[in-house]
């Protein structure tokens, strides 16, 4: 068992040869489509007066093009697809696999010796799938479309937006702010403060549900209102009250 | 898989398969050729995602809890951001550079950035052929380019701006991260700003040198003509000719000296021809205190020679033939020159030494490196040089001391002549040649004046025609005088030179140090340290 980050080098010490191979979108999309054991076509490889000649040929099953759209396209994939090799000159390239599950492994797979390109046998199937493809491209991703009846279905008057009917209720139901006693709304400022710093007049109002003037004054006895460097302007605690570094089991109550 | 027999051609049908439910994802790691990288002769190799750009696409955070936060604050951030249409793209890890080490700590590091757009348009797929012949073919996730990350030091994007400015200057590319290194060094743990280090540059390169190099009590100008040839660095064999003409030029006037060792420094390249008036003229008129004052800078200029011209072929030889009388060296000589330049130390050693073959093979070595230097008629006299060296290492001084000397001959004739005035030379025996030679040849490696092996060749002709002994004037360091002076008391080498001072026995320091190298060896007198100087003293 190896430890993260670790690569396992398997592969480059036995100097694995592997073949890097472009492939085109549509074929690699109907690979994708390939049953069982992942039987795509197959690959002959001859070596014609002396030049090797490569071609895939891919599997009858998997030539039905799908379409976007509704209509089946008709369109078949060709099958023969020569490749084109060429030299790896240039750049020294590995493989390496992570594995994703769980256990995180890099392994180097091995080296690239030969570079091919995979292209389609120019056919009339592929022209037509050629077709398909540059009138999917060419569909432009906005439309403008022209509409028969102005759409009224958005805006419509309303004798009272239910946005403010809930507002009201809920005034009425809350009624005005009560004072209430002093020591409570210390209270609720101290443990309030515990959890941050610095407080908007208008969180604390929210969170001691007092009426702004008496919260003012009471902040005004244990609270320094600073315009700190951000813009807005915020209330905390007097230093004598604040006792962040060690804690906030500190007791932070005045005699009145 | 059928095989069909053809005509011309023959083939054979793989079955391809793709197979379905790998858990594997298949990437590519590319690697440039001009890297030579291969992948068999790793032992073994780690590989991480590369994190470092998690921070970018995270949000800042601003604390957390209590202390510091803001009711609300996130979501007024998200907010703003709405408001704003900021899109902050979200870290993908996929998406991220590979960091690979190879070889553990020691190895190279490699880094893979993902190369975009590959699986847009056409699939790459890797083609393995399997136990069972059939071909297996994965589709490839990613593509990723390693480069390899540099574990040299380079230059911050500061120092390349200021490289950059002087590119038409320096000539020597070298110094550039030597001077860095050396600014590192002196600067230690804190930051100078960039001027300062610039405006100390020279400084601290001076300083810098300055430890390798002793400071002579009577050489200043060797330690500025060290700096130079030391800023000059190593390479540019063609800078370090020119310095040392600048060096040998400046002559008494150090700060002149220095300053056109610098300029040198900065010019271009000179050809050949460039020189070869100027040489004719210098060599005239310095005779006289090019070996006063040129010697040490010679010497030191040859300490940095070994270095910096390592990588000229032909210097090669010529710091080989140092080295070699450096490993031969003696103790006693070193001792002598304790305070002295590691260059004079050899060079005593050589000098005072035993063998001819050391000493002369030292001097001709020096002297030549130094003709190189200063002028770039090198292979010639260098080999003439040379060859007297390994001549003399013989015994005897035949052969291409004619092709020295004829090289420098008009340099070393006005050399000579000086020379012949100043001192009469008392040759004796081969410690004297050698001297002598030494002497000459330290005067001519300072460049200029060589002298003109006369007769045959470097041998003891030379020495009669004057150079080497120290003679005449008021005090003569000779044997007799040192042997007083130990008598009396412990004296330490620095002391004696200062006895023998260079005004008065006409003989210039270097001459003196390696003459007085000699008496001692031939006094072999006692030592002892006193407070941790090493003192001579004889008792009678």
């Amino acid at each position: 068992m190896s430890e993260k980050g670790e690569v396992d080098l398997t592969g480059a010490k036995q100097n694995t040869g592997v073949w890097l191979v472009k492939v085109p979108k549509y074929l690699s999309q109907q690979w994708a489509k390939a049953s069982g054991r992942g039987e795509v076509g197959k690959l002959r490889i001859g070596k014609n007066q002396g030049k090797a000649e490569v071609e895939f040929t891919l599997n009858e099953d998997l030539t039905m093009i799908d379409s976007l759209g509704d209509k089946p396209s008709g369109v078949q994939a060709p099958r023969d697809h020569p490749f084109t090799m060429q030299t790896v000159g240039g750049q020294t390239l590995a493989v390496f696999t992570e594995t994703q599950s769980g256990k995180e492994q890099i392994s180097l797979e091995g080296l690239v010796v030969q570079r091919a390109e995979c292209r389609p046998a120019v056919s009339e199937n592929y022209m037509k799938l050629k077709r398909l493809q540059i009138e999917e491209l060419s569909k432009p991703v906005r439309l403008s479309q022209q509409l028969e009846k102005a759409v009224t279905t958005n805006y419509k008057p309303v004798a009272n937006h239910s946005y403010n009917l809930e507002y009201d209720r809920k005034k009425k139901e809350e009624g005005k702010r009560a004072r209430v006693d002093k020591q409570q709304v210390l209270d609720m400022l101290f443990s309030a403060f515990e959890k941050h710093q610095y407080y908007n007049i208008k969180d604390l109002v929210d969170i001691t549900k007092q009426p702004v003037s008496y919260l003012k004054e009471i902040l005004r006895d244990i609270g320094i209102y600073n315009v700190k460097g951000t813009h807005k302007n915020t209330w905390e605690l007097k230093p004598e009250y604040r006792h962040y570094q060690g804690g906030e089991e500190e007791e932070k109550e005045t005699d009145d | 898989m059928a095989s069909l027999g053809g005509s011309s051609s023959s083939s054979t049908e793989y079955i391809v398969r793709v197979p379905k439910n790998t858990s594997k994802k298949y990437s590519i790691m590319a690697f440039n050729s001009g890297d030579k990288v291969n992948c068999s002769s790793w032992t073994q190799a780690r590989m991480e995602r590369d994190m470092s750009n998690r921070r970018m696409y995270g949000v800042e955070e601003t604390e957390e809890g209590a202390a510091g936060s803001e009711f609300g604050k996130k979501q007024r951030e998200e907010a703003r951001r709405k408001k704003f249409g900021i899109v902050t793209r979200e870290f993908k890890v996929e998406d991220q550079p590979w960091i690979l080490k190879v070889n553990g700590k020691a190895g190279k590091r490699f880094k893979g950035t993902k190369k975009g757009g590959i699986t847009e348009n056409a699939s790459y797929y890797i083609f393995t052929q399997c136990p069972d012949g059939a071909f297996e073919a994965f589709p490839v996730n990613g593509w990723y380019n390693f480069v390899p990350q540099a574990k040299h030091r380079t230059l911050t994007a500061e120092e390349a701006e200021e490289e950059w400015g002087r590119r038409n200057k320096v000539v020597n590319h070298f110094s550039i991260m030597l001077q860095r290194r050396l600014r590192e060094q002196e600067r230690g743990p804190d930051d100078d700003d960039e001027e300062g280090e610039k405006g100390g540059k020279k400084k601290k390169k001076k300083g810098g040198r300055g430890g390798d190099l002793r400071i002579h009590d009577l050489e200043d100008d060797l330690e500025l003509s060290s700096d130079e040839s030391d800023s000059s660095g190593g390479e540019d064999g063609d800078s370090k000719p020119k310095k040392k003409e600048g060096d040998v030029k400046g002559k008494v006037k150090k700060k002149k000296k220095k300053k056109r060792g610098s300029d040198s420094e900065a010019n271009e390249d000179s050809d050949d021809g460039d020189f070869e008036g100027l040489e004719v003229d210098y060599m005239s008129d310095e005779s006289s205190s090019e070996e006063e004052v040129g010697e040490e800078k010679a010497k030191s200029n040859k300490e940095a020679v070994p270095k910096g011209i390592d990588e000229a072929s032909e210097s090669e030889e010529e710091s080989e033939e140092e080295k070699q009388n450096e490993e031969e060296g003696k103790e006693e000589e070193e001792e002598e020159e304790g305070k002295k330049t590691p260059v004079q130390t050899k060079k005593k050693r050589d000098s005072s030494g035993e063998s001819d073959t050391s000493e002369d093979s030292d001097i001709d070595g020096e002297a030549a490196s130094a003709l190189f230097m200063v002028k770039k008629r090198t292979p010639p006299k260098r080999g003439g040089g040379r060859g007297s060296g390994g001549s003399s290492r013989t015994g005897s001084r035949p052969g291409t001391p004619s092709i020295d000397s004829a090289s420098t001959s008009n340099t070393l004739r006005a050399a000579a002549s000086k020379l012949e005035q100043g001192k009469r030379q008392v040759v004796g025996g081969s410690s004297e040649s050698p001297a002598a030679k030494r002497l000459k040849m330290e005067s001519s490696s300072t460049a200029v004046t060589t002298q003109s092996p006369a007769p045959s060749g470097k041998s003891t002709p030379q020495p009669p025609s004057g150079k080497s002994t120290p003679s005449s004037s008021d005090v003569q360091l000779t044997e007799e005088a040192v042997r007083r002076y130990l008598i009396r008391k412990p004296m330490t080498t620095k002391d004696l030179l200062k006895k023998f001072q260079t005004k008065r026995t006409g003989l210039s320091s270097e001459q003196t140090v390696n003459v007085l190298a000699q008496i001692l060896k031939r006094l072999n007198p006692e030592r002892k340290n006193v407070n941790d100087k090493m003192h001579f003293y004889l008792t009678e």
